[in-house]
């Protein structure tokens, strides 16, 4: 723990040291970036900023929408610039002329919410409230049947007054989430730019001789910005008027996530151009895992993925189980302990000062994570360990295909997520084998076996947590399984392995040709498992 | 003008080599395909005519009040199947029995003049369904409002427009067009700081120098090569918009744009790190400058995302002109870096 400490401070200090000179410039130009930024995004929130052109004449009231240039004309000029194309729409008094083509439609549906809401501010503030605002509705859910006649009402009744009441959308809260995340993924820069430094310093190496384990190098230089990290969720939290206990509850599996991810960064990186790619993948890749489905937080059960929707939730004050906070949050949470564990094998000189193809170094590292103990052990354990991202990838082929027609949708997620599963399933096996670690078909078989019921047991224990939450998804159970007695499933795991193992290992085909092989057979089997093959 | 070529060529060579830009150009592309088809999924299901109009989803409402109400019609109106009941009791029946997916009760004394009316909505407790009937309900109770107000004697204005849906207009060419083209750009930033500073920090400099190049040609080098990448992603994002039936105005003139803003990001990111010298700092000052220019640049209105949308939908007032303004920044910026790199590294 000591040495853990020693490490952080000696992080903190280097970190000084760099911005030292520059800090009270540096910190100014953060706050006024931050301030402007905010205050620049306030006014043009909206999409389609600049895209209409709307004239106005006589009486209307002051469009303020950042979407339409307003200028003022004279009304016998407004056909003209209509049929010219010049303008998009022309409001002359109380009457709105459009022509009948796309663009100028789009602009009088734009300009119909801005028009709708200046009317009704006029009327509010001439009128008396009952006679402006003169319908109330009382708004009551229903329990579900089980409990009916007697059942109470499942939340109080809530009255709205449907111009003034905008319907529940979670917009606003996922951006508040975003909040959160973007500081996160600042830090997480400089975790990844600090661990780069010391590799081209050489540093690293001194670091690696002293007696000291590389888990402590990592947690110790991960600690400060960890802290950092925390720091801010607790602070967005304070500024939001959000409960803190509950946003670190949230964002805490979050922040080990990215971290984890912006780890395996500057592990990876052979040029100062490949991290500036990869951390651009990284950002494209957390950023859309993370905010996307927490759009569809209430209108569809997938959302949970994201923790963002558990924030869009806090920020309405609806309530959530243990059930809703675990499933994304576990996942998360072991990707970052197998991404520690990953790392720690990895810290050695000789694989970070290497120049390899990238395919080449990723395989370089499954390799030091498998081979320290023996296969027997570590085959099923990485096919038990990796399930949380073959998770996540298939969550994400799911929500990313729901936007597809359904029978290309359910092709497109079963053969895709089949060729995830064969990957993690025969990668270990195949690198092992690279190594001459495996020989005899026996050996190879057994192996595959192993690795086929490491992937089960981790698959099933997921499924405890998943299935439940995602009960509407109608792909989900054939992705994981559901409702099929466990011994046919392992043998068609067992099966697939095989297949692909055998081809590249003792076949000597490429990879990609045994992965494609393997996928077929193996989606051709979801899909009769999925049609109902085996009850 | 030879060892200039010789250094673009080394630098793409290097990029192509390396082979992570393809694997990161890669991934970008299957994010932002289906992603913009998620969002615009995502943004038709906060637009109630969209929900409607798919034809997907049948919503049915159980209506107990007297005959003749015009909120019944105006509910028709909007493609919501609607069902009478006498009595709230039956309604529920109906409701538990999944016949109909709401209930609205409309007491006998509504529509009084003068004094709020107030109906009641009965929605299943399930949250997916109910903000889904809110969101499609919500226009003929806005609607019935008009008429209640008109009851009162109070006359609204623009109630009865239509048009067509614009959220996947407005999207395609205010996002999607400004963030495939800028993006590129963005990333030329980052790899000019990586191409310099990875020369620095490895001792490499002095002898790439010792050749018969000056500073600012070596550096002018690298920009270039920087930008052709932007240039190139910029060509392979606009064939494929088209490709999915996208249709782009202006497109010589937004390439052009593209490869200005890319030119800028560039020099100024050189900027920072010929000033710094490492990475680190390089890119950290990068992308604020970048961030604070931007705001500035909205908060001022010339933005090159407004050009660049504007361009895109073939605005009338919006062409050659707007792109010279940023090519004439772009030269004033180009020439700052030749004066200031002369006098730093020279």
């Amino acid at each position: 723990m000591h040495q853990i400490l020693v490490i952080a401070w000696r992080e903190i200090t280097r970190l000084r040291k760099r911005f030292g000179g520059a800090s009270p410039i540096a910190v100014f130009l953060l706050l006024a970036a931050l301030g402007l930024s905010a205050f620049a995004l306030r006014s043009s929130v909206s999409l389609g900023n600049g895209l209409y052109r709307v004239a106005v004449s006589g009486d209307v009231p002051t469009i303020q929408d950042s979407r339409f240039s307003v200028s003022s004309i004279d009304p016998a000029q407004g056909k003209t610039l209509l049929e010219q194309h010049a303008i998009d729409v022309w409001v002359n008094g109380a009457q709105v002329q459009a022509r009948g083509d796309d663009q100028s439609l789009f602009a009088v549906k734009a300009l119909k919410q801005d028009l709708e809401a200046l009317e009704l501010a006029r009327i509010g503030a001439s009128y008396a409230d009952e006679t402006a605002f003169p319908l109330r509705v009382g708004i009551n859910y229903l329990a579900p049947q089980n409990v009916q006649g007697t059942a109470p009402p499942a939340k109080p009744e809530e009255i709205i007054i449907p111009s003034l009441t905008p319907p529940p959308a979670p917009f606003i809260q996922v951006l508040v989430g975003m909040l959160y995340i973007i500081p996160i993924t600042f830090i997480s820069i400089f975790f990844t730019t600090s661990f780069m430094d010391e590799k081209v310093n050489r540093r690293l190496t001194i670091l690696l001789s002293a007696p000291i384990t590389p888990f402590q190098i990592i947690f110790g230089k991960m600690l400060p910005y960890a802290i950092f990290a925390l720091g801010t969720t607790v602070l967005i939290a304070i500024q939001t008027h959000a409960d803190v206990l509950l946003a670190l509850a949230i964002f805490a599996p979050t922040i080990l996530f990215i971290f984890a991810i912006y780890l395996m960064v500057p592990l990876l990186y052979r040029t100062f151009k490949d991290t500036t790619f990869i951390a651009m993948l990284v950002t494209t890749l957390t950023t859309a895992y993370l905010v996307f489905p927490a759009m569809f937080t209430n209108t569809n059960d997938l959302a949970y993925i994201s923790p963002l929707a558990l924030a869009v939730k806090m920020y309405r004050n609806e309530p959530f189980g243990w059930r809703e906070y675990l499933f994304p949050s576990l996942p998360m949470a072991a990707i970052f302990g197998l991404a520690m564990y990953a790392g720690t094998r990895m810290l050695n000189e000789e694989f970070l000062m290497g120049y390899r193809p990238i395919t080449r170094k990723i395989t370089d590292a499954i390799y030091l994570m498998m081979a320290h103990i023996r296969p027997s052990l570590s085959v099923p354990l990485w096919s038990l360990m990796v399930i949380p991202g073959v998770y996540m990838a298939q969550v994400v082929f799911l929500a990313f295909a729901t936007n597809l027609p359904l029978r290309i949708m359910l092709g497109v997620v079963l053969v895709a997520s089949a060729l995830v599963e064969e990957v993690v399933k025969s990668i270990g096996i195949v690198v092992l084998a690279e190594h001459g670690k495996v020989r005899s078909i026996r050996h190879l078989l057994g192996l595959a076996f192993l690795s086929a019921l490491g992937f089960l047991v981790g698959e099933k224990l997921l499924l405890l947590v998943s299935l439940s939450v995602v009960s509407d998804a109608p792909v989900a159970g054939a992705l994981f399984g559901a409702g099929v007695f466990l011994l046919i499933p392992l043998f068609a795991h067992f099966a697939f392995t095989s297949i692909v193992t055998f081809l590249r290992t003792k076949v000597k085909i490429p990879y990609a040709l045994a992965l494609a092989a393997g996928a077929l057979v193996h989606s051709l089997y979801n899909w009769y498992v999925m049609n109902g093959g085996l009850r | 003008m030879t060892p200039f070529l010789a250094v673009i060529k080394k630098e793409l060579q290097s990029v192509i080599r390396d082979r992570t830009i393809l694997i990161a150009v890669l991934i970008q592309l299957f994010i932002a395909s289906f992603s913009s088809g998620l969002l615009l999924g995502v943004l038709s299901l906060y637009d109630p005519d969209t929900i409607m109009q798919s034809g997907s989803v049948q919503i049915r409402i159980g209506l107990v009040g007297p005959a003749g109400n015009p909120l019944e019609a105006l509910m028709r109106e909007v493609g919501l199947r609607v069902t009478p009941y006498a009595t709230l009791a039956e309604a529920q029946t109906a409701f538990y029995g999944n016949k109909v997916n709401a209930i609205i009760l409309i007491p006998t004394d509504v529509g009084v003049s003068g004094s709020t009316s107030e109906i009641k909505l009965y929605l299943p407790s399930s949250d997916a369904a109910s903000s889904l009937i809110r969101m499609v309900i919500q226009a003929p109770f806005k609607q019935y409002e008009n008429i209640l107000r008109a009851q009162n004697g109070i006359e609204v204005r623009y109630k009865d427009l239509k048009g067509k849906p614009s959220t996947s207009f407005e999207f395609i060419y205010s996002v999607l067009l400004p963030m495939l083209m800028f993006f590129p750009a963005f990333v030329a930033g980052s790899m000019s700081i990586d191409m310099l500073t990875e020369e620095v920090e490895n001792n490499t400099l002095q002898t790439l120098l010792s050749a018969p190049l000056t500073v600012n040609s070596m550096i002018g080098a690298k920009i270039v090569s920087a930008v052709i990448l932007a240039a190139l992603q910029c060509i392979a994002w606009l064939a494929l918009m088209q490709l999915n039936g996208i249709a782009i105005q202006n497109v010589g003139w937004i390439l052009l744009l593209a490869v200005v803003v890319a030119g800028l990001t560039s020099t100024s990111a050189m900027l920072a790190a010929v000033f710094l010298k490492d990475r680190e700092r390089s890119q950290f000052i990068y992308s604020l400058a970048l961030l604070v220019v931007t705001s500035i640049g909205t908060l001022l209105d010339i933005s090159p995302i407004k050009t660049i949308s504007r361009l895109g939908i073939g605005d009338t007032y919006t062409g050659g002109w707007d792109v010279a303004m940023f090519a004439l920044f772009l030269a004033a910026l180009c020439l700052v870096l030749m004066k200031v790199s002369r006098r730093v590294m020279g």
